[in-house]
Formats: C-alpha cells, structure tokens, sequence
C-alpha cells in the first residue's frame, strides 16, 4: 500500500467515524496534547536556571518547571481543586463557570452562521456594539425602577436590548452579502473596526463616567446587574446567566434541526444549489441567520456588561474571535459548542492560576493552551478536508464530469 | 487469439461498496470490447485499475500476457494504454495540434523550443493514417464535440496507446457523431489496436463491439458475442430478468393549458443567448417533450420554467398566472414538481439522510412543517413510503444520500416529486443512469400522471425516451425549437437530422424554411 493510499485510507476512516468514535479520538488528542505538552515544560525546564532545591528530579534530572504541577493547575486548578477539600462555589471554579458562560454564547452565534455557511468573524464587533447599548439602554431606563422589581425588568430588558442591537449590527453584513454580493469575512472585520472605534468615541466622550479615568460608562446601579444564586458574587459569575445560555444551547438545537428555518438554514450551509431548488430564499436566509447569529453575540456582551464588569468599558476582551475556535472546536455542533466552551473555559482560568502557582512564564502557559486546542480541533480539522478528498476520490477520478450517461457509474 | 489486455480476479472494494468483485475481463487484441452495464455496475471502476486511477483490493492486470501493476496513469500510458473519459480533457484555446501533444511536444534546439513544424507534421500523419477529419490548426472551442473526441482519441495514439478505453464516449454526441465515432473505432480495430468501450446502451453495443461483456453489481455476468446475442438477452443480463423495452401509452386526453412559456430568452454569464426566443405549452394530461443533443438551452429552459434562474425577456405562465418572476416556493407550493437535472448538485441534499432529503420543497407546507416546526415522524414515513414504493436500495430511510448508487438516487427523487401531488411535472432526464428495470418504472409512473391529468414537460437527449413518451415532442438546437413534431410520425433518423440543427428534406411535418423564431410557436401556443 502507498503512502498516499495509506493517508487516504486514514481519511477515509475519519469521515467515516461515528459519534462516539469521534468523542474517543478527541479524548485521545487531548491525552496526547498533554504529553507533548509535559516534554515542553520540561525542556523548557531544563533552559531556565534554578535552585537545587526548587528543582524538580525526573529520571535523575533536574527541571525547573514540573509538568505535573502546571498541568494540574491548568485543570484542576481551574475547577477550583474539587479533591483537596476547602472547594468553595465562589473561588476559581466561578470564574472557569463565567469564562464558559460568555465563550457558549459567542460560539453558538459564530456555530449558526457557520451553519448556514457564513464565515461570521463579526461576533466580536455584534458583541460590543450589543454590550454598549445594553449598558446605555439600561442606565438610561435604571432610574426608573429599583430593587427586586428592577433586577427582575432590568436584566431582561438589557438582554433583549443586546440581542437586538447585536442582531441589527449582525444583519448589516447579511444584507451586503445577501443584496450587494460582499464577502462576509470582510465586511465582518471591518465592522469590528467600527464597532470598537464607535464604541471608544462614545465613551470617551458624550457617555463618558466623570468620576472615573477608564473610558467607561457610569456604573449600573446594584439592582441592574445578575443576581448570584449558589456561588457567591465575588467572581461575578450568575448561575442564571449559565442557565440561560444552556436553554440558548438547546433553543438553538431546535431551531436548527426540528424547524423548517433550521432545515433552510442546514440546506443553504452545505449545499447552496440544492437549497435554491428546495425552494429557500437564499438572501432572506443569509440575512437571518446573520441576524441571529448577531443576537447571540450581543446577549454575550449584554451578560459581559450586567455580569462581570457593572459597565460597558473598552478595550473589550477577544470572546468573539474566542467564539471561532469554540465552535470550530464543537463542529459547529449547539451541543458540541456547550462542551468546547467549558474546556475553553477552563484553559482560560486555569492559566491563571498556573500563573499564580508556578515560575512557569505565562507564554509558556499559552503554549500549552494552543497546543491543547490544536490537538483536539485536529481531527474535526482533518474531517472537513477528508471529506473533500474522498468525495474526490469515489467519484471516479476525473474520468467522467457529471456529464450526461454515467456520472455515478463506479 | 492474442489477449491484448487479461484482468484476473480484480476485486476493489470501497469504504462499505464492494465496487468490483472478483471480476475476470480478458480483450482479444485488435477488437471492440463492451464493456456494459447499469450506472453503478463498476465499469468505469474497473477501467480505472487497468488506467492505473485505482490499485486494485485484490487481483492481477495482466498486459500483453505479462502482469502489471501502475501506480499512475502515467504507467498505464507508457504500458501502451490511453483511455479516453467522457469529459474532454481539452485546453480549449488551444489548437488541435497543441492540446495532441501537450506534454510530449517534439523539441527543437536541445529541449529549448517546441518544434511546432514537426508536431504538425506528426498530427496530420497520424489522423492520415487512421483516416480521421481534423483540422491541426483548429482551436478546440471552435471545433464540433466529435471532432473534439476525435482529437482526444488522437492524443492517445500519439502518446503511443495500443488499447484505448473509452468511457461512456456517446453521451454528448447527435446520432449522425455516433456513427462517425464507430467508423473511426472500426478503422483503428482494422489496424490493429483494440479498444474497450464503456457503455450502458444496449444497442450501440451491439452495433460497434466483437465481444460485449456485461457487468452486474460488480460482477461479471457474460461475455457473449455481439453478433450471436439480442438486445433482450443482453437486457435480460443487465437486469437479471426480461424487461419490455416497448412503452405502451394510452391515447392523450388533454386538457387545459396547464402551464405555457412565450418568446423565453435567456442569456449565460457570457452575454450568449443560450435559449433564444422559444414559446410552448404543455396541457393537462400531455407529455410535450423535449429532445435535444445537451448544452442546447434545455438546461437554462428548465431552469427558466421551474423558477431558478430569471429569462431575460419572455413570459411563463402557469395555471393561469403569469410566474415569470415568482419565487421557485411560490411554483413547488402551487403544484410544480421538478425532477433536476442535476442530482447531486440540485436535487439531493448530499450530507442529508433521506428522511431530511424527502422533505427537500415540502419544508414549509402545512403537511411536512406547520407553524414552522418540521414533524419528523410524518416526513420519515413519507420517505419510507417513497423508499418502499420506488424500490430505492438499500431501503434505508436513515442512509445518506451520498451513499445511495446514482440510480437509487434518481428514484429517490422521482419518487419525492411524483409524489407532490403536482399539476405539473418538469422532468428532466428523469431516467439518467437509472438501471433499466427503473427506467420501465418510472415512464409507467410518468404514464400514469398524465392519464390522471397531470401536464408533463418531459427533456432527454434520449430520443427513445422522448419519442415514446411525448405525444408532442420539440427538438432544440442552440437554443431554439427546430421543430415541433408529432413523435408517433417521426423517425429517428430525421429527428437526429433535427438535433443536428437540420431540417430533413424528406420530413413528414412539412415546410423546409430555414428556423425562424416565430416558428418556435408552431404548433406551441398563443402569446401571451
């Protein structure tokens, strides 16, 4: 057997993997991005300098970084050391719980459009644009209500507020690619741009917070922000915020595959042509699902502003472009999504505390944070391509086009 | 006799197919060979081991009596084989004699300069020898498709093929280009190369081979001798029992116009007008065929009528309303049903199971989707009903479509369609790579709509399909109706004149006048 027919045959059987085939290869990439992972912290390790006796001894050697420690910081570290006692709802396991909660919702708005076969790098700019009107919708409407009354309107409002400008700012690039024929990816980008510009020149201007030297807006009051229930407030983390983004998973699973938009959407993503003849508007199609994916970048930023910071400020973290690789990661799956923002979650509070335990530089962090990702998002990767090179290859090669007689004649 | 070329046991299995299964092929040098057999039988897969394409799972190639293994094409050709596929592999604004020696251009000047005089010289040798009608100056877009054929066999013989495999070769060509390909293949045969010809036509097999052997499921189930067997016995081991090749048809009670097109014109990205100016109706319980060599502007007609692509002038009406604009949902939801002519791409969702691809036009009807929520359980049984009653294999509502054969992937379709309840069906090439006792089944079932009312508009470059279905039967020729013809009265050979773009002096019909567009309405309808 060639190399070639050999690479093949290893595609083949990747396309061809069931669901649990394809949880076990994942499983078994993140098991081996670990031990690739380990042989990096400890050459590293041996490159750095040391004290005897803060060195650790590995087959008669010296290292400087343990492997064992970063990596169990990195995970268990991050879900709050749930086996050595003293586990509070309210210590680092919250923030992994919040980091998860906002990446849910970025990845399942860039899993829809993706879905509908729109490369939606846009989540960011939907999700500032629908952060700052939250933030200014709900400081303009606050004085008006207060107490438990106003966490009860004021919350939801400010949801709704961020889905629909996120959703507005989202239908902007479906329109154009829908009516004007402009490539998404593009156009996405750019309205990023604006998007932070925009945001930056109102705050630092006209909504500017007088007492405060960040560009930021006045506070929310108390009332208008997620209450806590079960994990304490200190890392604002809302247990409600997670629960709403679960029922945003398992709302979008049902739109996408027990509605006739959800069939219209799946229809246009893989396969445009059969979509037109199964009579789909594809322009109205490209301009909703880019609305809703829109929406769900705004509820992100609307959770960001009423959960985390208590104001809209910029210089806006990058959930949006993190949203990419989480759905990337779930094969734009809504129930894959839920599991990739979890790991994702904890990559990014677990390097935290890594940081906090070990000398273990925070580049070094990264890396095995991207080596993680890298390894799991492979075979989906792989998958993808596959398919393409095995779609070739049981068409007769090249042998005859789809042309009248036999184009399936194999 | 000499064996020219003996495959052994060859086996190939795919990812759950078993494509080929121990099949044993052996060509006597210097004949035709046919290689026949449904879409889906493993011919081309077959040809593909001996071009080097695939290795095969299993078995020995054997060439010239000595075994052989090619790990490309590139071997298969320097082992003396060429292989000519059903779409050209042609540089179009080249000339004949560049795309001839493509990649083995003589050279001049220690290799720096193709010697353009000696290739020329070369290519007109070679088409002396073997008697062919090129023209070496020629540039391959302004050339005829058999001529463009002709050019690929050449390209062959040049790079020194003694065996030529032709795949599927009379797909795009008129009848009159189908007679010439034979001479041609018997002119090569009397010079001593030997050809293996791929074919699902049971006829042309009959009039070009020595020897036709017959695949089944991957199997060899014959080789018998052309002149010693029928069409009904090589039907019989195509299918694996008798088939009636004949269609019965009960006389056309028609009624109103169901749908009618006026003075259509539509253009291709190129500014070319690829249907230009063409009027017809189509009345409840008719088949208004449409014949015609392809890439004649069917493509873009249907496509017109069926509310994919917008005409650039002309009208289309359909029960009474002019839906010259509407929406292709707007068409299905009023009762047209459209078997495309391009599954894959148009008619089969590829990555969906058949549960989802029976659903495929129906998503928003109250039936399958009321309120906007899909139900699940009524489209499964209807997916398992059109599975059970089209015979589609393996009967598996949860397969892909990918998975399916070609032909079980055209029943699927027939079946979702036909099953619409339409008023009226456009049906293109509804038989194409459809075994043959499927091809009997689905013209019952075309039969069957139209006695129970429904118009159908029928496009096949089959002529007998065509022929014996219509009750009204247009030929298109670059993009206009050359005619509208009584099929009953026509014979093949003056409807091949017609797909030529001729007019058949001694035609039944009639007038002799050069094509003009008004003609196009001739026996068509009123403008609208």
């Amino acid at each position: 057997m060639s190399v070639r027919d050999r690479g093949r045959a290893v595609l083949e059987r990747l396309v061809g993997a069931s669901a649990t085939e394809r949880i076990l290869i994942s499983t078994a990439a993140l098991v081996l991005s670990i031990l690739v992972g380990a042989v990096l912290v400890l050459i590293a390790g041996r490159m750095t300098t040391c004290t005897a006796n803060e060195a650790v001894y590995y087959f008669g050697t010296g290292f400087c970084y343990d492997p064992i420690v970063v990596f169990d910081r990195l995970f268990l570290g991050a879900l709050g050391d749930p086996f050595s006692g003293g586990w509070s709802p309210d210590g680092q396991f919250s923030v992994t719980l919040r980091e998860t909660t906002l990446l849910l919702f970025t990845g399942l708005s860039v899993a829809l459009a993706f879905r509908a076969g729109i490369f939606n790098i846009g989540t960011q700019g939907q999700m500032v644009v629908g952060a700052l009107a939250t933030a200014l919708g709900v400081l303009w409407v606050s004085p008006l209500v207060s107490g438990v009354v106003g966490t009860v309107l004021l919350v939801p409002f400010g949801i709704v507020v961020g889905a629909v400008f996120g959703g507005l700012y989202g239908a902007i690039p479906g329109l154009l690619k829908a009516y004007a024929d402009a490539n998404e990816v593009i156009t996405t980008i750019m309205l990023n741009f604006i998007a932070t510009g925009v945001a930056l020149y109102l705050v630092s201007g006209a909504f500017k917070d007088p007492e405060s030297a960040a560009n930021q807006t006045v506070p929310l009051p108390e009332y208008a922000q997620f209450p806590t229930v079960l994990f304490g407030g200190r890392q604002d983390f809302s247990l409600i915020a997670l629960a709403f983004g679960i029922l945003a998973i398992g709302g979008l699973y049902y739109l996408l595959e027990h509605t006739a938009f959800g069939y219209d959407v799946r229809t246009s993503g893989i396969q445009p042509d059969a979509a037109e003849y199964g009579g789909v508007d594809a322009a109205r199609t490209i301009v909703a699902s880019l609305t809703l994916s829109g929406a769900l970048g705004g509820i992100a930023g609307a959770m960001y502003v009423m959960m985390v910071l208590g104001t809209f400020q910029t210089g806006f973290p990058d959930y949006g472009f993190d949203g990419i690789t989480v759905s990337i990661l779930a094969g734009n799956n809504p129930l894959g999504v839920g599991i990739a923002a979890l790991l994702f979650g904890v990559l990014k509070s677990g390097t935290t505390v890594v940081q906090f335990a070990t000398d273990v530089p925070p580049q070094l962090v990264g890396v095995l944070r991207g080596l993680i990702i890298l390894f799991v998002a492979m075979p989906e990767f792989f998958r993808l391509i596959g398919k393409r090179v095995t779609d070739a290859g049981s068409k007769p090669v090249a042998t005859d086009g789809g042309r009248p007689g036999g184009e399936d004649d194999e | 006799m000499d064996t020219a070329v003996h495959l052994d046991g060859i086996t190939k299995r795919f990812p759950g197919v078993v494509a080929n299964d121990n099949v044993d092929f052996a060509v006597e040098r210097g004949t035709v060979h046919a290689l026949l057999g449904e879409n889906g039988a493993g011919k081309t897969t077959l040809m593909n081991v001996l071009y080097g394409l695939y290795d095969p799972t299993s078995g020995r190639v054997l060439v010239d009596g000595a075994e052989r293994s090619f790990e490309s094409p590139r071997d298969a050709i320097d082992a003396g084989i060429g292989m000519i596929h059903q779409h050209f592999m042609l540089v179009d604004p080249m000339t004949v004699t560049e795309n001839i020696t493509l990649g083995n251009e003589p050279e001049k000047w220690g290799g720096l300069a193709v010697d353009r005089a000696a290739a020329r010289d070369t290519v007109v040798d070679l088409s002396e020898r073997y008697g062919f009608d090129v023209d070496p100056d020629a540039r391959i877009e302004d050339v005829s498709v058999g001529e463009q054929q002709r050019v690929e066999i050449l390209k062959a013989l040049y790079r020194g093929a003694d065996i030529l495999i032709l795949d599927e070769p009379t797909a795009v060509l008129t009848p009159q280009e189908v007679e010439e390909l034979f001479e041609v293949l018997e002119e090569l045969t009397a010079q001593g190369k030997t050809i293996i010809f791929i074919t699902h036509k049971l006829g042309e097999a009959m009039r070009a081979a020595d020897d036709i052997t017959v695949l089944r499921d991957g199997r060899n189930v014959g080789t018998v001798d052309a002149a010693e067997t029928t069409r009904e016995d090589l039907a019989e081991l195509m299918v694996g029992r008798e088939v009636i090749l004949d269609v019965e048809k009960s006389p056309a009670e028609t009624g109103d116009v169901v749908a009618s097109a006026s003075e259509i014109v539509v253009e291709d990205e190129r500014g070319v007008r690829a249907v230009d100016g063409v009027s017809f109706e189509v009345r409840a319980g008719e088949v208004f065929g449409i014949a015609g060599v392809d890439g004649n502007g069917q493509s873009e007609l249907t496509e017109a009528v069926t509310g994919l692509e917008l005409p650039d002038s002309g009208r289309i009406e359909f029960l009474g309303d002019d839906v010259t604009e509407t929406s292709r949902r707007s068409r299905i939801d009023a009762g047209m049903s459209y078997i495309p002519e391009d599954r894959q791409d148009r008619g089969l969702v590829m990555d969906f199971d058949l549960v989802e691809n029976g659903l495929l036009g129906s998503q928003h009807t109250p039936e399958f989707g009321p309120n906007g929520r899909i139900d699940w359980n009524h489209s499964r049984e209807h997916a398992e009903a059109i599975i059970d009653e089209y015979d589609v294999r393996p009967p598996n509502a949860d397969a892909t479509s990918e998975s399916l054969s070609g032909g079980n992937q055209q029943k699927f379709i027939v079946g979702r369609e036909f099953d619409r309840d339409p008023e009226l069906v456009v049906a293109a090439h509804p038989t194409r790579g459809v075994d043959v006792g499927s091809i009997e089944f689905i013209h019952e079932r075309l039969l069957e709509l139209r006695a129970q009312g429904v118009a159908v508009l029928l496009i096949s470059s089959k002529l007998e399909e065509v022929q014996g279905l219509s009750d009204r039967l247009a030929v298109m020729y670059e993009g206009e109706f050359m005619d509208v013809v009584d099929p009953a009265t026509t014979t093949e050979e003056q409807l091949g004149l017609l797909m030529a773009g001729e007019h058949p002096d001694e035609r039944a019909t009639g007038s002799e006048e050069s094509p003009q567009p008004e003609r196009n309405a001739a026996s068509g309808g009123e403008h609208a």
